[in-house]
């Protein structure tokens, strides 16, 4: 369904990306795993069209995303929840959902509905929704990140590091959120530095270490990979 | 106590078109980054287009200030896609320099079509009302309730509407506004096109009671640049605030202190405030 090959990206003359190829089918919970600086979040900007990929091919479907502007990217339904959520923190929850669904805003009782469901979702959003963005704590801010991701209408959702600078238990609560998107048939390619939640939720997992992938394979081979045992879950 | 209230009266007035253009200024800098010197030749070209419409056109006041409206909005956009859109990935320095370009080829471009001389707008409100022993001439009201209408419209256009909230999603969050589809260039010239609307309706406003000519646009630029860093650069609620304490100041300042010092009072203020309050009096308020 989305699929990157041989993908490169530059910053300068540093090179963030060095012929990643990765795919996630129709459905599938894929994780990326990679330490700080990796190139998770670049793979992320390229396939939302804010970094240009210098080289290789990102195909959706039918289309091809490299060198499509931000906006028709979103349109096609490739939805990112960035790291840092990147919110308007002077705006209210509300807004913040509503804007989401900004490139669906002629279809006001598809967005309604939208909105019912993202507040299914996260019932806590529900007594918030006037307060401004910026004001809620961090875990309530990644709900509303990903709540307006989800009034983008995803048939992929991007994920970055959704779980960054939450309490445990949020992050157990975002998780569980996570998996229940994906049952409910949206695509999701997730990046994370905690890997064994994220593998617990996924289908397959890739390992990119500086800008290459070094490992892939589904969860049960990763989770009992020794070297994945050892970098990233610590046991 | 009628001296007072005629001082507050002539302060709503200087603030009145103070906002319009610090508004305009505001959001062009908290969209784009771009100080954008050349906002001061918009106003400039702005009373010189509605001037023209009426004296060579004998157009009626307010469709010349309209005509002015949609000829700057045009030409704030042409200046946004020919000059800063091109150089938005430059360092900062280089849309500074090229504002300065944009401000000096309309003045002379100006000087050209009109000449360097004075002239003068004829208005077609010339009376005097009198309220209570404030003798009110008719254009100064007609600038503080047009100001003010138009600043609440914008309010609500910039709160209400989703054309608007681009414009401050965007000011807030480049990145999310990206990642939520909204198309950077739009908002850069729909923002670029509201700041022309607004600097053209203040300058035909205030024109009538003032003098049109090449250069017109500098003290009313410097003046909306102190505006905005004192109410925190692209806040809004700042540059209305600030807009307001201005024109106040100065219409206070000119009648108990001297008519002389009027124009240091804005920069004195500037340097007394952001003593006081480096990070401006709305920090990052709705921006
Ligand atoms: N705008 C930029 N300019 C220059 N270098 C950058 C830029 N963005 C990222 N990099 C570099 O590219 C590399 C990959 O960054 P990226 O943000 O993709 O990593 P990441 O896996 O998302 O890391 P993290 O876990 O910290 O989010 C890093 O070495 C980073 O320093
Ligand atoms: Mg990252």
């Amino acid at each position: 369904m989305l699929a990157f090959e041989n993908v490169s990206l530059n910053y300068g003359s540093f090179r963030a990306l060095d012929e990643v190829s990765l795919h996630a089918n129709e459905g599938e919970l894929v994780v990326l795993l990679g330490a700080n600086g990796a190139g998770k979040s670049s793979i992320f900007l390229a396939a939302s069209g804010l970094q240009k990929a210098c080289a290789g091919s990102i195909r959706y479907g039918d289309c091809q995303l490299v060198g499509m502007k931000p906006s028709r990217i979103v349109e096609q339904g490739v939805v990112q929840c960035p790291e840092g959520r990147k919110l308007f923190p002077g705006m209210s929850v509300m807004k913040n959902l509503m804007l989401g669904a900004y490139v669906h805003r002629r279809d006001k009782t598809g967005n309604r509905k939208r909105l019912d469901e993202v507040m299914a979702l996260f019932p806590v959003l529900e007594h918030k929704q006037n307060d401004p963005a910026g004001s809620l704590s961090g875990g309530q801010q990644q709900m509303v990140a990903i709540g307006r991701a989800l009034m983008g209408r995803p048939k992929v959702l991007l994920l970055d590091e959704p779980s960054l600078g939450l309490a445990p238990l949020v992050v157990k609560q975002v998780f569980e959120v996570i998996s229940q998107i994906n049952r409910a048939g949206t695509t999701v390619l997730l990046a994370e530095q905690n890997a064994f939640a994220a593998l617990k939720i996924a289908h397959r997992a890739y390992v990119l270490e500086r800008g290459r992938i070094v490992l892939e394979g589904d969860r049960d081979s990763l989770m009992s990979n020794e070297a994945i045992r050892k970098a990233y879950i610590g046991t | 106590m009628d001296l007072f209230f005629q001082q507050v009266l002539n302060g709503l007035t200087l603030g009145g078109v103070y906002c319009l253009v610090a508004l305009g200024l505001t959001l062009v800098y908290g969209v784009l980054h771009v100080p954008n010197f050349a906002h001061g030749a918009f106003y400039m070209a702005g009373a010189f287009v509605s001037f023209h419409l009426m004296t060579a056109w004998g157009w009626p006041y307010w469709l010349a200030m309209l005509g002015s409206a949609a000829c700057v909005a045009l030409l704030a956009v042409l200046a946004e896609r020919l000059v800063f859109h091109p150089l938005r990935h430059a360092s900062p320095l280089h849309p500074m320099i090229a504002a300065i370009g944009v401000l000096l080829f309309l003045e002379a471009a100006a000087q050209a079509i009109w000449g360097a001389d004075f002239q003068r707008m004829q208005s077609p409100y010339t009376g005097i009302v009198d309220l209570a022993g404030v003798t009110a001439p008719v254009q100064r009201l007609l600038i503080i309730g047009a100001a003010f209408a138009l600043v609440v419209i914008v309010h609500l256009f910039l709160t209400r509407t989703v054309t608007g909230s681009t414009i401050v999603a965007m000011a807030q969050t480049r990145e999310g506004a990206a990642l939520v589809g909204i198309n950077a260039n739009r908002v850069a010239m729909l923002t670029f096109a509201l700041s022309g609307v607004l600097a053209a309706v203040a300058a035909t406003l205030y024109a009538p009671i003032n003098l049109v000519y090449p250069a017109m646009g500098h003290l009313v630029i410097t003046k909306a640049f102190v505006i905005i860093i004192l109410g925190g650069m692209g806040s809004v609620p700042g540059a209305i605030a600030g807009g307001l304490i201005i024109g106040l100041a100065e219409s206070f300042g000119a009648f108990y202190v001297s008519d002389h010092y009027k124009d240091i009072i804005a920069f004195t203020l500037l340097v007394v405030i952001l003593s006081l309050r480096p990070q401006g009096l709305f920090p990052n308020a709705a921006r």
